[in-house]
């Protein structure tokens, strides 16, 4: 076994992301995952190549997509005898994806691996009524006539209505917008930052396209070049016009400063350095470090999306750093409130005595550092496809700061922070950096 | 696409016809592709859904304008029963939705076959003036003999497979040819209902070939060339309901694929080629 080593960031692909319903109603989970990971095959030159392995997921997954990553592997143009699994940890599962094949490539078990994911709001899966399955579960179990009929005798009008996917918590009945408005309020975060949170991030994704940013980033899919969410000529005045969708009448959280249902697909290049070499590849970023953490939303009066405050102050303990030793921060936007309910956190002496057991609070973020070429509210977010896409972003970020920095000879921390919040009250942060 | 259905009732009504095949082609300009009629098509034959055209899906655009031509007067083959015996797809590269596609139909190769006449309608698939895709399908009317056939043309059909573990299994059921026609647009009746297909000497419904072909060529998904030919001979025809076996074998370049029935009596024996 060689010493660890840092997994890179090769770079990666992306399709325009599209709002539930919209450009992509007629495509599946593994059509879009499959039409990803071509797009990033056909950028790096990987096809017929075999890779190390592949991880990706889903959040909303059909039963018979088990395996869909394998599943995406076999249709696309990487070579058939590329291993794949599945993983899932809802939003966080696209981070989760990477943080598991750098490990690998890291310890040296790889020298190579795609981390990718997908959702689909407008293909979700609907399930049989859960008591007609279990008539049905009993009908095939039952060995006599006599236990069929019996079985049979459980059938009942009502159940002919099917499940439809919710996205509420099965523990609270709560939506995640419900979760967050919560936590809003817990913290006082205000509407009209939260309108400002939500303007930024469209104007920098929309600045970002205008610049060519995400020129190698992103691959049209189905007639779409730019995510269909971003409106880039949106403002504070327009979004102050909304109604409030979460929270009651008195409520901060609308359709403006909310994410959208969203689908689309991700995928990061990782691999060695000296892999990419071979490969005549360029390297991005290093990943440094990663953390997960969890929170009792249900009993411990923790808001649902809150993990990542507590994940970020352990990773930062463990690396030997502070808050402010980053060029960049990608803090993922589930709702504007959440971002600024997690920075709130994080800059509270109480909190940070009480709940997190540090003798001072993190402190403020460089908010002009922050989320940088836009993020969820503008781009949507397809539930595992927002790591991916955060990952290979800051990735491509920090190589592009750290160019600049080289010519004009000044020099950064080099270092990018992601945070990325969760259903189930869990979260996934990460560090990655430039790489030198 | 349903409109199909009244031209092959007035061809099988309609008696008389000519000797020879007109001489001249069929036009359609700017053919839509909708989304959703692709969707549909290719969850039907089992291809993925990214936009791009499957080989064959714009022989189901031009199947119209074949099914046009030929039910004219002078065109000297009956159309209801005729079996197709062979179909070669050639594309530059995969067309896309939202492409402007113009398509060109023409009838060729009028020739004597052992059980009867066969014709090849020849269908072009262009892109601002220039061809991106062709597709030969030759259908043979059996025990028709019309004046104007030509000497019999020397057939060699891909060898396909031959033996070896099946690459897959596939269980086709019988509303199969109901689904690709809706997908499709080819009402043949033989493809329908047991009771039709009888009416044309078919113990039970059969599955259109042009389905065999595409689900087999959407099994090499993800390892083909953007540019290929694909030439497919159908030999006995796949009754429904059916469990089939799908073999693949690489060639030097492309691959070699077959579909057989369980006791190896063969369906398809088909071959794809780079470019």
């Amino acid at each position: 076994m060689p010493d660890t080593r840092r997994a890179a960031v090769i770079g990666g692909n992306r399709i325009p992301f599209a709002r539930a319903g919209g450009a992509y109603a007629r495509a599946s989970n593994l059509d879009m995952l499959t039409a990803t990971l071509d797009g990033l095959a056909a950028r790096f030159g990987l096809a017929g190549e075999r890779l190390g392995e592949v991880a990706g997921g889903a959040v909303l997954k059909h039963s018979r997509d088990r395996d869909l990553t394998r599943e995406a592997v076999l249709g696309s143009t990487l070579s058939p005898y590329t291993p794949a699994y599945d993983v899932q940890q809802a939003c966080g599962t696209g981070l989760e994806t990477v943080v598991a094949v750098a490990n690998k490539i890291a310890l040296g078990q790889l020298d190579s691996g795609i981390a990718a994911g997908v959702d689909t709001a407008s293909d979700a899966p609907v399930g049989l009524n859960d008591d007609l399955r279990r008539v049905l579960m009993r009908l095939n179990n039952a060995r006599t006539l006599r236990a069929r009929i019996a079985a049979l005798g459980g059938l009942r009008p009502g159940q002919v209505v099917p499940e439809l996917p919710r996205n509420a918590e099965p523990r609270t009945g709560l939506s995640m917008g419900e979760h967050a408005a919560i936590t809003a309020r817990q913290w006082r975060i205000g509407r009209a930052e939260q309108d400002e949170l939500a303007a930024a991030s469209h104007r920098n994704l929309a600045a970002a396209y205008e610049r060519g940013f995400f020129d190698d980033l992103v691959t049209p899919f189905l007639g779409l070049t730019r995510d269909q969410n971003l409106r880039p000529d949106t403002s504070v005045e327009k979004l102050a016009t909304l109604k409030p969708v979460f929270g009651g009448p008195d409520g901060t959280m609308t359709a403006g400063n909310s994410t959208p249902l969203t689908d689309g697909a991700a995928a990061v290049l990782l691999g060695s350095d000296e892999w990419a070499a071979e490969h005549r590849l360029p390297v991005l970023a290093h990943v440094v470090d990663a953390e997960v953490a969890a929170v009792d939303f249900v009993h411990g009066g923790d808001g649902l999306l809150t993990a990542p405050v507590h994940a970020v102050p352990r990773l930062l303990a463990r690396q030997g750093l502070t808050l402010q030793d980053f060029d960049f921060y990608e803090i993922h936007e589930a709702f504007a409130s959440t971002v600024l309910a997690t920075l709130a956190a994080w800059e509270d002496p109480a909190f940070a005595k009480e709940r997190l057991g540090l003798d001072a609070p993190l402190g403020a973020v460089d908010r002009s550092r922050l989320n940088v070429v836009g993020s969820s509210l503008a781009t949507g977010h397809p539930f595992a496809a927002t790591g991916g896409r955060i990952v290979a972003t800051l990735a491509k970020a920090l190589h592009e700061k750290a160019l600049h920095e080289k010519a004009q000879r000044e020099k950064g921390t080099g270092r990018g922070l992601i945070s990325i919040c969760a259903a189930g009250g869990q979260g996934v942060v990460a560090i990655l950096e430039a790489a030198r | 696409m349903t409109g199909l259905a009244p031209l092959y009732l007035r061809a099988a009504v309609r008696p008389g016809r000519g000797d020879a095949l007109p001489d001249r082609d069929l036009v359609r300009t700017g053919v839509p592709v909708d989304p959703e009629h692709l969707a549909r098509y290719a969850r039907v034959c089992g291809f993925g859904f990214d936009g791009a055209l499957p080989a064959t899906y714009p022989h189901v655009l031009g199947h119209p304008l074949q099914v046009a031509l030929m039910v004219e007067r002078a065109f000297p083959l009956p159309l209801p029963g005729l079996v197709h015996v062979r179909n070669t797809i050639t594309q530059e590269r995969p067309l896309a939705v939202g492409e402007r596609i113009d398509l060109r139909v023409r009838a060729e190769r009028l020739a004597a076959h052992p059980k009867g006449t066969t014709v090849d309608l020849v269908t072009t698939a262009l892109v601002e003036g220039a061809p991106v895709w062709l597709g030969r399908s030759t259908y043979l009317a059996r025990g028709a003999h019309p004046s104007g056939a030509g000497a019999q043309a020397a057939v060699s059909s891909p060898p396909g497979v031959e033996g070896g573990a099946p690459a897959a299994v596939w269980r086709v059921d019988a509303g199969t040819g109901r689904r690709y026609a809706g997908a499709s647009g080819d009402v043949n009746p033989i493809h329908l209902h047991p009771l039709a297909a009888r009416a044309f000497g078919f113990p039970r419904a059969i599955a259109h070939g042009m389905w065999t072909a595409a689900r087999a060529l959407a099994a090499l998904r993800g390892r083909l060339s953007p540019a290929f030919t694909y030439d497919v001979g159908f030999a006995a025809p796949l009754l429904l309901p059916s469990t089939v076996e799908l073999r693949t074998r690489a060639a030097a370049p492309g691959w070699d694929l077959d579909v057989r029935s369980r006791d190896g009596r063969a369906h398809l024996r088909a071959a794809v080629r780079p470019r």
